[in-house]
C-alpha cells in the first residue's frame, strides 16, 4: 500500500527526476492485479452462476491484457523515435514514467469497481452497462493524465522534445489501444448470449471502420 | 552481426554523424553490415505485413507471407540502385566534394534508419494485419507507415549531408581555423568537448555552408526517390494479398501507385 500510495502522489521530490519508488517489473505487476480487479467486476454483469462465471474470468484477463499489449506493440516504434530524436539517454525515465501512469490508471480503475458493481445492481439493461464502463475507463484515463504530467513533466522540462514523443506515444497507443479494445470484445457479456472469450465475428470490421460508418449516419445519414 | 546492429544504434542515436566523428573522415557505417541489416529489417517487416494474407477466410496464404518478407528489402535496394547512378553524377557536376563512396554510405545509412523505423512499426501492423480483414484498411495503414519512414529517413540524409558538406567547405576554405560545433558557438577540435546540447539525427545544424545548389540536388533526389519507389512498389505488388485474388508473384502491369491509393481511400469511406 506504501508503494500505491507513492505511485497516486506522483514524482513529489522536484530534484528528482522521476521519483518512482517501484520497479518497473512492479508497475507490470500492478497493471495486472489491479487491472485484473476491475476486469472481474466489470464481467459480473450477468452474474456468477453457472457459465456466466466464465465471463468474470474472462474479463479479468482481458483488462489488463487491453493495457499491457498495447504498451508492447507500441514501445519499438517508440524506441527508434526517441533515439532518432536524440532523447535516447532518457528512455529509461520515459519507459517508467509511462508505466507509472498504467498502473495508476488501473489502481483509479479498481477504485471506481464499486461504482459499477452498484451500477449493475441497480439495472438490467445491457447497453447503460456497457455505457458506464465506458464512462468510467474514460474517466480514469482522464485523471491518470494528471500522473503523466507529474511523472513526464522534468523529462519535457529537461529538454521540449519530450513534449513530442509524448504526444506521439499517446497517438499510437490510442490507435492501438481502441483496435484492440474492439478485438477483445465482449468485456461486459450480453446476459442473453453465452459468455465468449471473442466473438465470432471479431475479424468482420475493424474498430476505425465502425466509428467512421456511425459517424457518417450520424452526420449524413443512410 | 552485433557489431552491425551497433552501427545501426550509432547511426540513430547520432554517435556516427556528430562533427566530432565526421571530422575524423568519412560518415562511419560498414557498407556490407548495413545492406545486410537492411535486408533482415525488410524481411521483419515484410513479415508483419504479409500476415495479413494468413488470416483469409479461404485459408491462410504461406506463399504471399514469404513474397512480402523477399520484396520489401528488395523493394528498397532496387529503388537504391536506381536512382543512385544519377544521383553521384549531378552531385558531382554541381562541384559537390562528395566522393562515390561517400555518397554510398549516405545513402546506405539514411536507407537502414528508414528500415529501422519501417520494422520498429512491424509489430503495429502486425497486429492490424491479424485483428482486421479490411484490405483497403491495410493498404493505406502500410502506406502511411512507409510514408513516415521514408520522411524520417530523407531528413536524416538531409541533416547529415549538410554536416558533411559543412564540415568539407570549412576546411577546403581555411584549414587552420578552427571549426565551430553544431550551435555555431563553441570552436571544435578533434580533443575538445561541445558544449552545448547534443543535436539529433533529424536536427539541422546551424551556420550550415552548405552550397545551394548540392542540397537542391539532394532535395530533387529524394523526390524522385519517392516517386520511384512509390512506382517499384506498385510494380512488384502485391505485398500485402487482396483477400479476393489468388495468389501471384506478381500482377499484371495497369494503373499505378497513387491511383491504387486513390481507389482503396475510396473504398474505406
Amino acid at each position: 500500500m506504501p508503494q500505491i500510495d507513492r505511485l497516486l502522489r506522483g514524482g513529489s521530490n522536484a530534484d528528482d527526476p522521476i521519483s518512482i519508488s517501484a520497479s518497473f517489473w512492479h508497475l507490470v505487476v500492478c497493471v495486472v492485479v489491479f487491472g485484473g480487479s476491475y476486469g472481474l467486476v466489470m464481467g459480473a454483469f450477468s452474474g456468477f452462476t453457472g457459465d456466466h462465471g466464465l465471463q468474470l474470468l474472462f474479463s479479468c484477463i482481458k483488462a489488463p491484457l487491453l493495457l499491457l499489449f498495447s504498451f508492447v506493440v507500441s514501445l519499438p516504434s517508440f524506441f527508434v523515435l526517441n533515439s532518432l530524436c536524440g532523447l535516447r539517454r532518457d528512455f529509461g525515465e520515459a519507459l517508467k514514467a509511462l508505466a507509472a501512469t498504467q498502473a495508476g490508471l488501473t489502481v483509479i480503475l479498481a477504485s471506481f469497481a464499486p461504482f459499477t458493481a452498484v451500477w449493475y445492481l441497480s439495472s438490467d439493461n445491457y447497453q447503460s452497462a456497457v455505457a458506464f464502463n465506458g464512462v468510467m475507463f474514460a474517466a480514469a484515463s482522464v485523471s491518470s493524465q494528471f500522473l503523466l504530467r507529474r511523472y513526464y513533466g522534468p523529462l519535457i522540462r529537461r529538454d521540449s522534445r519530450h513534449r513530442w514523443m509524448l504526444t506521439g506515444w499517446l497517438v499510437v497507443y490510442c490507435f492501438v489501444g481502441i483496435q484492440l479494445a474492439w478485438v477483445l470484445r465482449p468485456f461486459i457479456g450480453d446476459p442473453s448470449s453465452p459468455p465468449q472469450f471473442l466473438r465470432s465475428d471479431v475479424f468482420r470490421e475493424n474498430a476505425y471502420e465502425v466509428v467512421f460508418r456511425l459517424a457518417c449516419h450520424m452526420l449524413i445519414g443512410n | 552481426m552485433l557489431d552491425w546492429f551497433r552501427s545501426l544504434d550509432r547511426l540513430l542515436r547520432g554517435e556516427a554523424t556528430d562533427t566530432k566523428t565526421l571530422l575524423r573522415g568519412d560518415i562511419d557505417v560498414p557498407l556490407p553490415g548495413m545492406t545486410v541489416l537492411i535486408i533482415l529489417l525488410g524481411v521483419t517487416y515484410g513479415l508483419c505485413m504479409g500476415a495479413f494474407a494468413l488470416m483469409r477466410t479461404a485459408g491462410p496464404a504461406y506463399m504471399q507471407v514469404s513474397a512480402s518478407m523477399a520484396k520489401v528489402p528488395f523493394l528498397f535496394l532496387l529503388t537504391l540502385i536506381i536512382t543512385f547512378p544519377s544521383l553521384y553524377v549531378f552531385n558531382a557536376l554541381v562541384g559537390s566534394r562528395l566522393r562515390f563512396l561517400s555518397v554510398l554510405r549516405l545513402l546506405i545509412a539514411a536507407t537502414s534508419v528508414t528500415l529501422a523505423v519501417l520494422a520498429s512499426f512491424g509489430p503495429i501492423v502486425a497486429f492490424f494485419s491479424v485483428s482486421t480483414t479490411s484490405y483497403p484498411f491495410m493498404v493505406l495503414l502500410n502506406v502511411a507507415m512507409f510514408s513516415v519512414a521514408g520522411l524520417l529517413g530523407m531528413g536524416f540524409l538531409l541533416q547529415t549531408l549538410h554536416r558533411m558538406s559543412r564540415i568539407d567547405e570549412a576546411i577546403r576554405r581555411r584549414p587552420v581555423e578552427p571549426i565551430f560545433d553544431e550551435t555555431g558557438g563553441t570552436p571544435l577540435t578533434a580533443t575538445s568537448e561541445p558544449v552545448a546540447r547534443e543535436l539529433s539525427p533529424l536536427e539541422m545544424p546551424s551556420g550550415q555552408l552548405l552550397g545551394g545548389h548540392v542540397k537542391t540536388v539532394f532535395r530533387c533526389w529524394m523526390i524522385v526517390f519517392a516517386l520511384v519507389g512509390s512506382q517499384m512498389s506498385w510494380v512488384l505488388r502485391p505485398f500485402i494479398g487482396n483477400p479476393d485474388e489468388p495468389f501471384t508473384w506478381f500482377r499484371s502491369r495497369q494503373s499505378n501507385f497513387f491511383e491504387a491509393v486513390w481507389h482503396a481511400m475510396i473504398n474505406l469511406f
